[in-house]
């Protein structure tokens, strides 16, 4: 069962890698809170913890729900192009993305020590959606791939912390949904800003504004 | 980390040091109320206030402390507060820039300061000046040698030595005038404070070469200050100028001092290095009341360019006679007090030449003929600045509306120079004291050294040939005066002088431009120092046709060497690495991301290596 969430993980954060539209980003974001959901939920489910149940519930609400629905939303109300504006290509992203898969997998081999392979393959994936994160808000343009971008990188931070450690402390971890939750409409808001501004959300080209 | 204990010090040094600038600041800070009035509004009066009371205390603070620690918290708050009174009028853009060179040249001295005193903490342990000096002792001398390099190049910053002067002819003229005259006349004494204290009594002079070096340092210093002090025509920078040279001379004194200390000529050592200190304090008194004066001036008439000056000797007599005295003694004439220090350093390099061997007397000969060449300059250029901005005609508008300033004013100017007559008159008493001083800081005992016959005779040179008594000298001075001016008036009186238009070979149209300038007084000094002030000119000639010359226009300027030689070519270098540094700073949030990145990737591949 865990294995074919870790896997639908991958296709997920794969998919991310190859969308060209914010939407299907967007989408793909979601599919992927969707993967982190069901595999909290059997951690929870496993342990028979309530906090669990409830971090799980969460997830879903914010992370599933809310903020792909808001940023939904969002887009239609600044009209922005829907094009992402790719540094690198689909393709070459996604031999990069291969690559990266490999180094998490290695990076995790020696991180945890223990004799049973498969102990890191959570974290592997843990480490994939992190780098990938980053990944994603280096190489597309607009503003909508970098909190995309950092959202994914939350995610797998979030998918070390309760696979490694069994959870983080209960109001830590719901005090991070917040946090997570307020800083993208912050973002949100200065997105518009910048549209409204510029007319564009093309962070590559704000680079003009340096004295 | 050793126990920190706010302790005062209070021994003769400190005294000695406490004095001067009690005796410069006072009369700056009266003098003070009636300079600025009408000058600014009465907050920026008060706020003048409270930054002066500040800057003393922090001098006094400087001088007194017994603590490394305080002592550098002492030296910045003095440099900071002497820096918001260099930008005080910050109307002027000149000022923010002499301001900013001030900080800059400042922070680099004391960064030298704090790698020095930091070094010495390695040692000691400790903050305390005596813990610092009893682990000296035990310092090889490779460390010995790099903390007095650091000491010197710090403390150098500060005094203005060449090549470290460049902020001193910037920052002292841009500042209120009472300011100038406690940054010449006191401040920049505490870097000698500062050597005195942290080479000659805490680290103690190991090597033969500190002294030379610093002796070489100091003459090139006060040749380098006059010659561009004659080549100036601001009043104000032209004292700063001068006071380039005057740090020379004292550290000629110091330097001497160090370097008998080495050769073991203890009687040598105690008397150059109290020669130094009577020179800092008469610098002290005469700097103090020549910026006063210049200040006077500046009040009056609004400019500082001594070419537009000229005649004020009968606008402001009490002015004019009171920079007179300031420039005669600066010029070393007796009976004032420049005239006793000049003459005790130039007895310190004799004397010195006297007892030691080989190419070390033709070098204290060689730097005594440079002493006295500077004393000549000084003179030539105290005749220029006197005599074009107080004789002659009004050369401009703003000379002639000159009026004499205030009661106020003058008051603190006529103590100064009732200083310079009893600094002068006083000798052989203030020696005595003085050599106390040098003594205590030297570690000598001075017991059965003797330098003066009584209390109006000096005599170095240990009962020798050589004697100076100013009373007397004075005596001889005011008898032959006299008598020349009676002679003169029992033969001249009975002549009828005829008074008449000066002859013009017939062009009756002589104005104030056909006076001597200050740039025609210098130009054969000019000339004599090319090879060093590199003059150059500029001329301008606009035709109407061939045969016509409608306008010519002449200038003509001296390169300033440290600055195009060393400084500007350190300044572009900064400014290089710089711009390569500005191209890993684009401004691309993706390139800053990118960075993070790849540092992280880099860091998952070498994980192992580390």
């Amino acid at each position: 069962m865990q294995a074919i969430i870790l896997f639908g993980v991958l296709i997920s954060t794969y998919l991310m890698v190859i969308a060209k539209r914010s939407t299907s980003l967007i989408r793909a974001f979601r599919y992927q809170s969707f993967c982190l959901f069901l595999a909290t939920l059997i951690i929870a489910f496993n342990e028979k913890q309530l906090d669990l149940y409830i971090v799980a519930g969460l997830l879903f609400v914010i992370k599933v729900l809310a903020i792909p629905r808001y940023l939904y939303r969002f887009l239609n109300k600044i009209k922005a192009n829907e094009d992402l504006g790719l540094f690198i290509n689909t393709q070459l992203s996604l031999l990069f993305a291969l690559g990266f898969t490999y180094l998490a997998w290695v990076f995790a081999r020696r991180l945890i020590v223990s004799d049973y392979a498969l102990a890191a393959i959570v974290p592997a994936a843990a480490f994939f959606m992190v780098l990938i994160g980053i990944f994603l808000m280096i190489f597309r343009m607009t503003a909508l791939a970098q909190i995309i971008g950092l959202l994914a990188a939350e995610n797998g931070l979030f998918l070390l912390a309760s696979t490694v450690s069994g959870g983080m402390p209960f109001f830590v971890e719901i005090a991070i949904f917040f946090d997570v939750f307020v800083s993208v409409i912050i973002m949100g808001f200065f997105i518009y800003r910048i549209n409204k501004l510029f007319t564009h959300i093309d962070v590559n080209k704000l680079s003009r504004l340096r004295g | 980390m050793g126990s920190l204990n706010f302790t005062l010090l209070f021994d003769p040094l400190c005294l000695f040091f406490l004095f001067v600038i009690c005796v410069v600041s006072l009369p700056a800070a009266i003098y003070s109320f009636s300079y600025l009035k009408g000058e600014y509004s009465s907050a920026k009066i008060t706020l003048a206030a409270i930054l002066l009371a500040v800057f003393i205390f922090s001098m006094l603070m400087v001088v007194t402390v017994s603590n490394v620690l305080f002592f550098l918290v002492a030296w910045e708050i003095m440099s900071l507060v002497s820096y918001f009174l260099v930008v005080f009028d910050t109307t002027h853009e000149r000022s923010v820039k002499a301001g900013m060179i001030y900080i800059v040249m400042t922070h680099i001295g004391t960064a030298f300061l704090i790698a020095a005193f930091m070094i010495m903490y390695k040692y000691a342990g400790s903050f305390d000046f005596l813990a610092i000096k009893n682990a000296c002792q035990a310092m090889p001398g490779g460390a010995k040698n790099i903390v007095f390099l650091l000491l010197l190049v710090g403390f150098g910053t500060k005094a203005g030595l060449v090549p470290l002067h460049i902020w001193l002819p910037y920052a002292h003229p841009q500042a209120p005038s009472h300011i100038s005259s406690i940054m010449s006349g006191v401040m920049i004494k505490t870097a000698v404070y500062g050597i005195i204290r942290f080479v000659i009594f805490i680290l103690g002079v190991h090597s033969g070469w500190w002294g030379a070096l610093l002796l070489v340092t100091a003459v090139i210093s006060s040749l380098v200050g006059i010659i561009y002090a004659l080549m100036e025509r601001d009043i104000k920078r032209l004292l700063a100028y001068s006071s380039v040279e005057n740090m020379g001379i004292i550290f000629m004194g110091v330097g001497l001092g160090m370097f008998f200390i080495n050769k073991n000529l203890p009687y040598l050592a105690v008397f150059s290095l109290a020669a130094g200190l009577y020179h800092l304090v008469n610098h002290a008194i005469f700097k103090g009341l020549l910026f006063l004066g210049a200040g006077c001036v500046y009040k009056a008439a609004g400019t500082r360019d001594i070419e537009k000056l000229g005649g004020l000797i009968k606008k402001m007599p009490q002015t004019a006679f009171l920079f007179l005295i300031g420039a005669m003694s600066i010029s070393a004439l007796p009976p004032f007090n420049g005239f006793v220090s000049e003459w005790l350093t130039l007895q310190g390099f004799f004397l010195g030449a006297h007892n030691v061997v080989g190419g070390t007397k033709l070098f204290l000969g060689i730097c005594a003929a440079l002493l006295a060449l500077t004393g000549g300059l000084a003179a030539a250029c105290f005749v220029k600045a006197f005599g074009v901005t107080f004789l002659a005609l009004p050369r401009s508008r703003y000379a002639e509306e000159a009026r004499e300033v205030s009661l106020a004013m003058r008051i603190p100017m006529f103590f100064l120079a009732a200083l310079t007559l009893v600094f002068g008159l006083a000798a052989s008493l203030i020696l005595r004291l003085l050599v106390k001083v040098a003594g205590s800081a030297s570690g000598i005992d001075i017991s059965g050294m003797s330098f003066s016959l009584n209390n109006f005779v000096l005599s170095p040179q240990m009962g020798k040939s050589v004697y100076l008594s100013t009373p007397q000298l004075a005596l001889v001075l005011a008898v032959l005066g006299s008598a020349g001016f009676i002679i003169y008036r029992l033969f001249a009186a009975k002549r009828d002088a005829a008074v008449s238009k000066t002859w013009d070979c017939g062009y009756y149209k002589l104005t104030s431009r056909n006076e001597y300038t200050a740039t025609a007084f210098s130009k054969p000094f000019r000339i004599a120092f090319s090879f060093f002030l590199l003059p150059y000119r500029k001329t301008q000639k606009i035709r109407e046709s061939f045969y016509h010359v409608k306008s010519f226009a002449y200038e003509t300027h001296t390169t300033k060497v440290f600055k195009k030689y060393i400084y500007d070519p350190v300044l572009a270098l900064v400014f290089k690495s710089a711009k390569s540094m500005r191209r890993i700073q684009p401004g691309s949030i993706h390139l800053y991301l990118a960075y993070i990145f790849i540092t992280l990737l880099l860091l998952i591949i070498f994980m192992p290596k580390f």
